[in-house]
């Protein structure tokens, strides 16, 4: 899906458009054309995330990218639609005076989300270390105790890690579990949670569920006339939004996701909405299936870490040299498994963190450009 | 001292499992035999090791691990000696002994005790990594999955030491080393360990403890558990640097909250940024290259170890200047805070330096410095624009200066305080506009400064909008005044402020006086062009005689003109006393002299008495006196003039 291509054609054509001097109608007219276009790009680029290949499963790090590159394709679009050659004063007057400074209220509020989940992704990359030193002591043949003690090391913090609160980097309840599989105690415990203090949190008693729940609230389809005119694309944007900052926040750790909402109101009958509203039904299963067990997060990569890091700590449990053959040879496979998921993890978190900074001053600049155009409207006509 | 140099010298081998070379061996001595009789406490195991370690002989082991080194067929499994096994069992029973030690840290008790068991970790690493080269039999398979065990015991106690030592400041440090009945440390003062010791306890590590850390490290590195050290090493660190910067009273905020503030409690942030930022820069980064220097003896590992640091915590903290962007740019007072702003993350950058593994970091803060550098132009141009916007149809009474001049001229001056900063962010301005923008005009050199370039701009336009305005005003003569106030008012500003003198230079200022004398003359002319006119002595005569009603005329004329200018020219303000005083001396030096000889050549022609009075209503005197009333801006004008003292 490429940005450029979409955007320059439909750029283009509406500049040409709009320097026609055209009767009011015909305008109209063709704007109700554009915001259709605008809900069929939605819709097809919704449905292509909704079936997504082997290669990037659902809320992989790859499917993330291609979610905010979806986002960013939107944005771009809606912009244009809503910006391109307007008249300023019509976007001061009802109801845009009320639908455009909520949508930049909610921008802002995904901007804090942007930098919690940046930081997130730090934390994945420290689990990402340990599933490394792990794979360094597993991946040698023979395995001795000296390496499965090693590797087993590793793997009780990184669970210990996976495993941590996002309310203060202390530990949830469902990791003494893990714990109990270590002989000693006292100092993992520290290496995991030292790893989110306080520069982790977006701010003191910040909460990533709440500032969900806050973009969610107020948030209402347009109805009667508004539901065909430039109302329509706004909703849609802020529906984009919404999603993606909410299916970030379910992947990524980040501060405070106790009772993330999920669900929001997105009206079935919406075409648009169909892709969007199927994928969100499943993440929230997922969600809701993980939440009481206090987790990483739902990032696939991670929940592909968690269950072979658990399988090898069960390995390294009943380890006794020389080993059971099939047992290692199970053990190989978690093996590269877990080095497929850090090369990948490799691969993938710096581009996920740019990616996601690239929104962040996306979003930024586009306030920006509303509220000029804001400014603008609210001048008096000389 | 000469067994501190041996065991440096084991620990700079290379890293195991990276690269395979012929090793150099070491010759020092194996001192594990002649060591643990001075410390006795070790009751438990204490016994069973000495007799253990006689059995090891001096070198022996080394020969041991030259012969694995040296083999040139590594098909055949070596033979494992018997010593191999007892040294096996000795590491183990040190292990012990530390393991079972108690109090706050195993080391630190018997340094040479300590380095020898650093040394025998570091043999018993180099034998695992050696005998790994070998395709092994089922009886040395046996002794080297022994082996491997009891080097990932001594691993995970250094990993659990290291740890402990690094969250062990001095003050603890120093009151567990008198725990441990060692005689010699000083008793810590009761009056010591008050503010002034939590103060400066950031990295207040004790030099035994750095040196310990150092050997952990350098022994964990050698064994290939690099990764593991490193993740404690940066998890302590930055635990640390964010209690410190806690400590500072520095708090995230996020952008919803920053946003609902006042610019004055934004303002407030800013200032706390700036310092918590700079704090960092000059203080905490210094400090912690050093001590990652210190501790890891590789340059490149302390390298990345201090760069991962910095950037884990600076990206952090430029949340903050990315949260600015939000603020409506287009306010021209924030340009000050935004420079600010700038001037930190340049700081910053310098304080990181060149190195390749701060390569995001230095990538993540240019990308800010930039951001904010743009919006810093924007709000300096937002200047132009409300210069050039600023058309109003009312002229300032008595053709004062305007308060746009004062506005502009004083931002300008305090803009000329980080005229270095400006100069910076208008050149990369202009850097990235300049591929697409246009070319710099033939004959304009490549070095002029960009900010003067700017700011001259600025000059310009309040020059041409206070023209515009100057023709608001019906009366040239006044008109004339205005512009000499307004560009006096310039001049001033330039003339009293070296920061912006630098920048305008010396063309401008000759170009600016040379107005002002035009203007002046200008003003001469409108006003008393005509008055001097009465007092010419062409056409006062007819025939050869002074014709005595044109002179009344004159008389008349004069008189009414005067009465005029003084009427209106007394309420005008010139509020440069200079400029005040220039005007009048020239006016008197134009004036008093005609009127003097007028009135001697002319005044006997009328007659003595009442004519005389009727005609002759000033003395020279008198118009002396008038002439140092004019640009008071009395009368009329008082209560306007208290008006604009208080815009001042």
């Amino acid at each position: 899906m490429n940005a450029n291509e979409y955007q320059g054609s439909f750029l283009g054509r509406i500049s040409i458009r709009r320097n026609q001097v055209v009767v009011m109608d015909a305008i109209h007219e063709q704007e109700l054309e554009d915001i259709e276009l605008f809900q069929k790009h939605v819709s097809d680029r919704f449905s292509e995330l909704s079936s997504p290949s082997d290669d990037d499963a659902i809320l992989s790090i790859s499917w993330l990218r291609k979610l905010l590159d979806v986002f960013l394709c939107c944005e771009a679009e809606f912009e244009a639609i809503l910006l391109m050659d307007r008249d300023p004063y019509q976007l001061s007057k009802p109801p845009f005076d009320r639908l455009i400074p909520e949508l930049l209220d909610r921008a802002v509020k995904a901007l804090d989300i942007c930098n919690a989940v940046t930081n997130g992704v730090e934390s994945v990359r420290h689990c990402q270390k340990l599933a490394e030193i792990a794979i360094s002591a597993l991946d040698q043949k023979p395995i001795g105790d000296g390496e499965v003690k090693r590797a087993k090391r590793a793997l009780i913090t990184l669970m210990a890690a996976i495993n941590l609160d996002d309310k203060d980097g202390t530990n949830a309840k469902s990791t003494e579990r893990s714990w109990s599989f270590g002989r000693r105690s006292g100092n993992k415990d520290r290496v995991a949670g030292q790893f989110r203090s306080l520069s982790w949190q977006v701010a003191k008693n910040w909460s990533a569920a709440k500032q969900i729940q806050s973009t969610i609230y107020n948030l209402v389809a347009p109805r009667g006339a508004e539901a065909s005119g430039l109302p329509s694309p706004i909703y849609t944007m802020n529906v984009i939004m919404i999603f993606v900052m909410w299916a970030l926040v379910a992947a990524i750790p980040c501060q405070e996701r106790t009772g993330l909402p999920t669900h929001f109101p997105v009206p079935k009958q919406l075409n648009w909405a169909h892709s969007l509203i199927g994928l969100q039904e499943k993440i929230a299963d997922e969600w809701k299936k993980k939440e009481k067990k206090g987790m990483a997060g739902l990032l696939d990569e991670m929940q592909r870490m968690e269950k072979s890091a658990q399988s090898l700590i069960d390995f390294t449990d009943s380890f006794q040299f020389p080993g059971d053959a099939e047992k290692l040879q199970e053990a190989a496979g978690h093996v590269a498994e877990l080095t497929e998921i850090c090369r990948i993890m490799e691969q993938g978190l710096t581009p996920l963190q740019m990616h996601i900074r690239e929104v962040f001053h996306r979003i930024v600049r586009s306030r920006t450009e509303f509220l000029d155009v804001l400014e603008k409207g609210s001048l008096p006509v000389i | 001292m000469d067994k501190i140099l041996n065991s440096e010298k084991s620990g700079s081998f290379p890293r195991f499992g990276k690269r395979r070379g012929k090793y150099e061996l070491e010759t020092s001595s194996f001192r594990l035999d002649n060591k643990h009789k001075e410390h006795d406490d070790d009751k438990v195991t204490g016994s069973d090791e000495i007799s253990l370690e006689h059995g090891l002989k001096q070198g022996q082991v080394d020969q041991f691990i030259e012969s694995l080194a040296s083999a040139q067929d590594k098909s055949m499994s070596p033979e494992i000696p018997d010593l191999a096994e007892l040294f096996l069992k000795v590491v183990n029973s040190r292990i012990s002994t530390y393991e079972m030690r108690e109090g706050l840290t195993k080391f630190g008790h018997n340094q040479e005790e300590d380095s020898s068991f650093f040394e025998a970790v570091t043999r018993l690493s180099k034998m695992v990594h050696y005998l790994g080269e070998f395709t092994l039999d089922s009886t040395t398979t046996g002794w080297f999955h022994r082996a491997k065990s009891v080097l990932h015991r001594a691993m995970s106690m250094l990993e659990t030491e290291f740890q402990a030592l690094l969250g062990i400041s001095k003050r603890s440090f120093n009151a567990k080393v008198m725990d441990s009945k060692t005689p010699e440390s000083p008793q810590p003062s009761v009056f010591n360990s008050n503010q002034h010791e939590t103060k400066t306890e950031f990295l207040n590590f004790p030099p035994e403890s750095i040196a310990i850390m150092k050997q952990v490290a350098t022994v964990m590195i050698f064994a290939g558990h690099e990764t593991e050290c490193c993740i404690s090493y940066t998890a302590a660190r930055l635990n640390a640097l964010d209690a410190e910067l806690s400590k500072q009273g520095y708090e995230n905020i996020n952008t919803e909250d920053f946003q609902r503030m006042e610019w004055a409690s934004q303002e407030g942030e800013i200032d706390h940024w700036n310092r918590i930022v700079k704090y960092l820069t000059t203080n905490l980064f210094p400090a912690e290259r050093k001590l990652c220097n210190s501790i890891f003896e590789h340059a490149s590992t302390a390298q990345r170890l201090f760069c991962d640091l910095a950037t884990s915590v600076t990206i952090k903290l430029l949340a903050f200047p990315n949260t600015l962007l939000l603020i409506k740019q287009y306010s021209i007072e924030k340009l000050f805070k935004f420079l600010d702003i700038y001037e930190t993350l340049c700081g910053l950058i310098s304080g990181i330096g060149n190195e390749l593994s701060a390569k995001d970091l230095i990538q993540e803060t240019s990308l800010m410095q930039r951001r904010i550098g743009e919006a810093a132009v924007s709000m300096f141009c937002e200047l132009e624009n409300s210069i050039k916007s600023d058309n109003g149809r009312i002229p300032v009474a008595n053709g004062a200066v305007h308060p746009l001049t004062r506005y502009t001229m004083n931002y300008l001056k305090y803009a000329c305080e980080y005229k270095d900063t400006l100069e910076r962010v208008f050149r990369q301005h202009n850097e990235k506009e300049g591929s697409t923008k246009q070319e710099p005009k033939n004959g304009e050199s490549t070095n002029t400064s960009h900010f003067a370039t700017q700011m001259m701009l600025v000059m310009d336009l309040l020059d041409a909008n206070i023209d515009t305005k100057s023709n608001l005003y019906r009366d040239p003569s006044l008109r004339y005044i205005f512009l000499m106030n307004n560009g006096r008012y310039m001049l001033q500003k330039v003339k009293s402020s070296n920061d912006i003198y630098e920048v305008t230079g010396d063309d401008w200022l000759r170009k600016q006086s040379a107005d002002l004398r035009q203007y002046h003359k200008n003003y001469q002319r409108e006003t008393w062009g005509k008055v001097l006119q009465c007092m010419s002595h062409e056409g006062l005569q007819v025939n050869g005689k002074v014709s005595k009603s044109t002179l009344k005329e004159r008389f008349k004329s004069f008189n009414a003109m005067f009465e005029e200018i003084r009427k209106t020219q007394s309420t005008w303000i010139v509020s440069d006393e200079q400029l005040k005083s220039e005007l009048r001396v020239s006016i008197s030096a134009v004036v008093i002299p005609a009127y003097r000889s007028f009135l001697a050549r002319f005044g006997s022609h009328l007659n003595k008495g009442k004519q005389q009075e009727k005609y002759i209503k000033y003395q020279p005197e008198d118009i002396e006196v008038v002439i140092d009333e004019l640009f008071e801006g009395t009368a009329a004008s008082i209560g306007r003039r208290r008006l604009m003292h208080l815009s001042q």
